[in-house]
């Protein structure tokens, strides 16, 4: 089981170093492919921008960092949201914007010894995975950061649909109304009340007279679909009687 | 199907993680607090270029640029460097709006927007040794920035930083350059020693960098070896350099175009001034700015506590003014008008600060400021004056007072004080949460309890007086309140002060004992983050490390509070120890004992003597054992546990870790050696278990309703070691769990392709570990539990001598998407709550990650019984979500230590975050399960109360006239 469940994974890992190895021959060639401008010995920039659609840069670029593999290399960011971080050897990185109030994707830049440069998704999971990102970076906020839970506020409706409120609302209504829709100080009525309780208990396939005027009543109020379906196949039949 | 199953899955995970507690928006700022620190004060610069600026610029010896509002000392903006020399700041100009760094030992240029704090330009200049920057500029107005570094001139516009030239400088391997110049006139002079034979002065061409001329200036005798603070350019570019040796001026005019000159030298005894013996006299003059010359008049430091201000008139050499005693001097340009303010001592505890004329010398009237210095503070280092002129155009000042101590102290005349910032709080080094003491009544009750009982009758006459104690002090209490409530809110002051300290009724309210590197030490008011106390030791050695121990709690009540701090120069060993009282800070009357011999190892045992004092022993270097307190009982009770008694010592250069016992004559012998050979590895760490902590429940509860018990090993030490070979495919980080009494070694693990930094956690059964994976370069997650199985061996104590069976070891990995800083594990009173692992990550937020996602018994495969168990499935993967930052948006930089502690409530537990910055808040790992919530709804709860109670009567009432309409019918 175990085998047979790593051999697809297997396979994906070969197809994955083999595009890593097309994107590599790719990079050479490729028109996307930006070579470092300022190279310092072996030492080269990353550039790229940083965005927070509406809001106005001066708003947020003070508080804003950019961080390269932790604090392994630390650049700020213009007045306009670009930025440079200068004096970084070839290797591959996660670059990151971070500021106190929105939220950045993280961007993997890889640098070759000869200063190429390539951006791509973040994966920590399948690391030669290549997702490519445009270079110079262009990272673009999605939305300010939530730190906070939303409290559990407390409504009419939510406690009137508590389900134990239900179970004692409607008994109460049950017996406060009953009294009132049946005329029990009608002789016929009592009567036919009392017929149908001497019918109705002896024989246990039928419901309950409680059980009935409770159908019957949330019935007519219309609460539940359940109630008013079974409403109508009971009524009738109480009414032949 | 297997998409049914991950999406299963998914929904658990969510459901998980929705139970897990995190901040509520109205919880901002409740029992929570930030305090944003910079570090000690490099260089300062008033905001000038608007005539009603706020801003007060520093960058700081942390790497850090900040601004200030001069009125609260708040920080409008800071801005952290990278740490470490990289980002080491090497000059601060300041031209207009704008700000220029130079950053790295003269690697990047950066150019700041002050009002905004956003960064206008950064340029990487070329390698070489920074020496100095400075404006340069023409007609009086500033385009340029000149950076000289060891072989190099640069001239840059400050617009964009782009180099306008760049020139090579003449002979550079033996003429030692060291400070450059531009008064003004189109060209930039660089001045350099040939120590033992010249000075040589070049002067650029700011247009193309040409050299214009070169001079060397012969000087007679080998004095001169800094330029910086022997020399000084004056009025119209005079240069003039001090001797302490002949003792004399000497004098250049760097217009003059001669090649080689000899200097002109005016003996200081023709002016009547006299160099105070052993002193090398300092040369101190003032640009206002730097598209003029600079002023005629300047500073002559002669001693310690001796200025002279000095003017050059038409080539003559003129004293203004003699200072002295003058502790320091500055100068300040407001306007037209150039100020020097001069700080002298007063009195012992204060300082004054005159103002007086820079031309004349003379004092200026009511300008008199007066600084009262803190007697547990450092004395005044640096004064940086912000002037301004009246209505009347006369000259009032604001004076900014640093202090030994890194206090920023910001003062208003005549001596007000408008804000103290205490920038040693930016290095904190280690702390300690004391609880506070009883109040005089808690105490009271609290005695009744200890004292020994002498008879029924007093018994019931105690219960019963401290009853009526009780009593009187909530009457007192309800006075109190009643009778604030009358007054305006604005006039109740809930201030704490050291006096009315106590503790609350759930001990939520410590004091936090802080440690500083500067050697300060700060009583903090966990509530509020007030400084209550602060100590300044100042004999303290600039590498020292640090160690605080609480001797004895606030629990003994007549007794009062001791903690010890161990100092230990770290080149020497050598160890002192500083005695005080955690709630007032001032030092304890107990001598600690002279400690001729460096100290390797510091235990502190849970042995008390007679006054309730936990005993401290020192191990010094010949393994010889001293105990502090060393009273005759304490030695008595030594004697008895000497054979209980055990202890390790570290040796990472060595590679070796020895455990020694106690024996009855306070000696010691080794009863164990593990080494570690240091060609493979390194020991980086070595993490015992905090001693404080409580183990609720001694195993788990399985599925199948069996229990798997804990491996509690009080003894057990993680040792962390990384391999010498720091190529990414031979690098390895190991972990070894050995017992620190017997030194058996029980679990050894290798993480290969793996580096440091590790950051280790070492708790109840646990150790959790953090490293860089240089093979799929992610940072890694590594739990190791222990457990002794489904039996206990011995259930009522735990010995490391009589623990036959191995324990089962579990292990398991994550990968976790983010760098981190530190790790600490919460902490309560007695363990039943949940742990969660706090983490500082270099973004600034505190992740608090519960425990549960990192169990070794997290099942790949779900089954019934893992599900019975509450496990969550294996993912690869922690997740980072910003609902689980305890600190929200108040980030902290540069976290460094997270200290956790115990409260009064088993569910709360208190956290203070410390780096650059110092956070305190509490945290809820399950949740408050045994206090209300304080969202609970007091109105719901009481409104349906009085409903019912009023429905009831109403019914009643109802039911009666019904039963008697009944009754008539």
């Amino acid at each position: 089981m175990w085998h047979m469940e790593r051999i697809p994974q297997l396979l994906a890992f070969v197809q994955a170093a083999l595009v890593v190895a097309w994107c590599f021959t790719d990079l050479e060639a490729g028109p996307g492919t930006a070579v470092s401008t300022q190279a310092n010995g072996d030492r080269f920039k990353i550039e790229g921008r940083a965005i927070v659609p509406g809001v106005k840069t001066q708003d947020w670029v003070s508080a804003a960092r950019v961080l390269i593999d932790g604090e392994e290399h630390v650049g700020f960011l213009r007045t306009d949201g670009s930025f440079a971080v200068n004096d970084v050897p070839s290797g591959s990185y996660v670059v990151e914007v971070v500021t106190p109030t929105y939220r950045f994707e993280p961007v993997r830049v890889d640098i070759t010894s000869k200063g190429k440069m390539r951006a791509r998704l973040v994966n920590y999971i399948k690391t030669s995975e290549v997702i490519r990102q445009p270079y110079p970076l262009q990272i673009r906020s999605n939305g300010p950061h939530s730190y906070f839970m939303k409290r559990e506020t407390w409504g009419w409706t939510d406690f009137l649909m508590n389900p134990m409120v239900m179970m004692m609302v409607l008994p109460l209504l049950i017996i406060v109304l009953l009294p009132k829709v049946v005329n029990t100080n009608d002789p016929e009525m009592r009567k036919e009340m009392e017929q149908s309780m001497n019918m109705l208990n002896p024989n246990p396939e039928l419901p309950d007279v409680s059980e009935l005027m409770t159908k019957l009543f949330s019935g007519s109020k219309g609460s539940s679909k359940a109630g008013s379906s079974s409403s109508k196949g009971t009524r009738p039949a109480a009414k032949r009687r | 199907a297997a998409m049914a199953k991950l999406i299963l899955l998914w929904l658990k995970c969510i459901l998980l993680y929705n139970t897990v507690e995190a901040v509520f928006e109205d919880q901002v700022g409740k029992f929570d607090w930030r305090q944003q620190y910079v570090g000690k004060v490099r260089f300062s610069h008033f905001d000038t270029h608007v005539q009603s600026s706020k801003k007060v610029l520093v960058a700081t010896e942390k790497n850090v640029f900040a601004a200030f509002n001069t009125r609260t000392g708040e920080l409008f903006w800071r801005h952290v460097l990278k740490s470490g020399l990289e980002g080491n700041i090497d000059a601060l100009l300041q031209h207009g709006q704008d700000a220029i760094l130079v950053v790295g030992n003269g690697r990047l240029l950066r150019s700041w927007d002050v009002s905004v704090g956003g960064l206008n330009w950064e340029i990487v200049l070329d390698s070489g040794s920074f020496q100095k920057a400075c404006l340069v500029g023409q007609q009086g107005t500033v385009k340029h920035v000149a950076v000289l570094k060891k072989n190099v001139i640069s001239l840059h516009y400050l617009s964009n930083g782009h180099q306008k030239w760049i020139e090579n400088l003449p002979e550079s391997e033996t003429v030692d350059y060291q400070t450059v110049y531009s008064g003004g006139n189109g060209e930039v002079y660089v001045l350099g020693v040939v120590p033992h034979s010249h000075i040589a002065i070049i002067t650029y061409s700011i247009e193309d960098g040409e050299i214009i001329k070169q001079v060397i200036l012969f000087v007679s005798t080998p004095w001169l070896s800094n330029i910086e603070s022997s020399c000084a350019v004056v009025g119209q570019g005079m240069l003039l350099c001090v001797d302490s040796v002949t003792p004399s001026l000497y004098m250049h005019d760097l217009h003059l175009n001669i090649h080689n000159h000899q200097m002109t030298q005016i003996p200081l005894q023709s002016l009547g001034l006299e160099v105070a013996p052993g002193f090398q006299p300092v040369l101190a003059s003032h640009q206002p700015n730097s598209g003029h010359q600079p002023l005629s008049e300047f500073f002559l430091q002669l001693g310690p506590d001796n200025y002279v201000l000095l003017q050059l008139n038409n080539g003559q050499i003129v004293t203004l003014r003699d200072f002295k005693p003058a502790l320091l001097v500055s100068f300040a340009t407001t306007g037209e008008k150039t100020v020097a303010a001069v700080m002298s001592p007063k009195n012992k505890t204060a300082c004054s600060i005159n103002l007086f004329s820079a031309e004349t010398g003379r004092r200026l009237l009511d300008t008199t400021l007066i600084f009262i210095m803190d007697p547990n503070g450092g004395k005044p280092e640096k004064i940086y004056i912000q002037p301004f002129l009246k209505k009347d155009d006369s000259v009032g000042y604001r004076a900014m007072v640093q202090t030994e101590d890194h206090t920023l102290t910001f003062i208003q005349q005549p001596g007000r004080v408008m804000w103290t910032r205490e920038e040693a709080l930016s290095d904190v080094v280690t702390m300690e949460m004391v609880d506070l003491p009883l109040t005089g009544t808690q105490a009271e009750l609290e005695g009744e309890f200890g004292k020994k009982a002498d008879g029924l009758m007093s018994m019931v006459l105690k219960r019963l007086s401290s009853q009526l104690i009780l009593l009187q002090a909530w009457i007192a209490h309800l006075w109190k309140l009643f009778y604030d409530a009358r007054k305006p809110r604005s006039q109740v002051k809930n201030e704490v002060t050291i006096e009315n300290l106590s503790r609350d009724e759930f001990n939520l309210q410590k004091m936090m004992v802080m440690v500083t590197a500067s050697g300060k030490l700060f009583g903090i008011d966990s509530k509020t983050g007030s400084i209550l106390w602060r100590h300044y030791l100042d004999n303290v050695p600039s590498n020292a490390v640090f160690k605080l121990m609480v001797q004895r709690t606030t629990a003994h009540f007549p007794h009062p509070p001791q903690c010890t701090l161990l100092i230990k120069d770290k080149d020497t060993g050598l160890t002192t120890l500083h005695v005080f009282n955690p709630i007032f800070g001032k030092k304890s009357q107990v001598t600690p004992p002279a400690l001729p011999r460096p100290v390797l190892q510091s235990l502190m045992l849970p042995l008390m003597d007679q006054d309730y004092a936990k005993v401290l022993l020192l191990v010094d270097d010949q393994y010889k054992v001293s105990a502090f307190p060393s009273t005759k009982n304490v030695l008595q009770q030594l004697q008895e546990m000497a054979s209980s008694i055990f202890f390790y010592l570290v040796d990472s250069s060595q590679g070796t870790l020895s455990g020694y016992r106690l024996r009855t004559d306070l000696s010691t012998e080794q009863i164990w050696e593990v080494v570690i050979p240091t060609e493979i590895q390194r020991i980086v760490s070595v993490k015992g278990k905090r001693p404080n902590e409580h183990v609720h429940s001694q195993g788990r509860v399985m599925g199948d309703r069996s229990v798997l018990y804990k491996y509690l090993n009080p003894n057990l030490l993680a040792v962390v070691t990384e391999s010498t070979d720091t190529h990414q495919e031979r690098s390895f980080v190991g972990i070894i769990l050995i017992d620190g009494v017997t030194g058996r070694i029980i679990h050894e693990a290798v993480q290969r392709k793996t580096r440091g930094p590790v950051h280790v956690v070492h708790s109840e059964n646990w150790v959790v570990y953090e490293y860089w994976s240089t093979k799929s370069r992610r940072n890694e997650f590594s739990v190791i539990e222990l457990y002794e199985g489904m039996e206990l061996y011995n259930s009522t104590v735990f010995s490391s001598l009589d623990r036959p069976h191995a324990p089962q070891v579990l292990q398991q990995s994550y990968i976790f998407p983010s760098a981190i800083s530190t790790m600490e594990a919460t902490l309560t009173e007695k363990g039943i709550t949940s742990r969660h692992l706090l983490i500082g990550l270099p973004s600034g937020g505190i992740l608090s990650l519960p425990k549960m996602f990192l169990d070794p018994r997290r099942p790949e495969i779900v089954s019934e019984q893992s599900r019975e168990e509450n496990l969550i499935p294996y993912a690869p993967e922690l997740m980072i979500r910003t609902e689980w930052f305890i600190n929200y948006n108040q980030t902290i930089s540069r976290v460094r230590g997270i200290y956790t502690s115990p409260s009064g409530l088993e569910s709360t537990c208190l956290v203070v975050a410390y780096g650059l910055d110092i956070y305190q808040t509490r945290v809820y790992p399950s949740k408050q399960f045994d206090v209300l919530k304080d969202d609970y709804d007091y109105m719901l709860i009481s409104s349906v109360l009085l409903a019912l109670f009023f429905a009831t009567m109403i019914s009643k009432r109802l039911a009666e006239v019904k039963l008697l309409n009944r009754a008539w019918r």
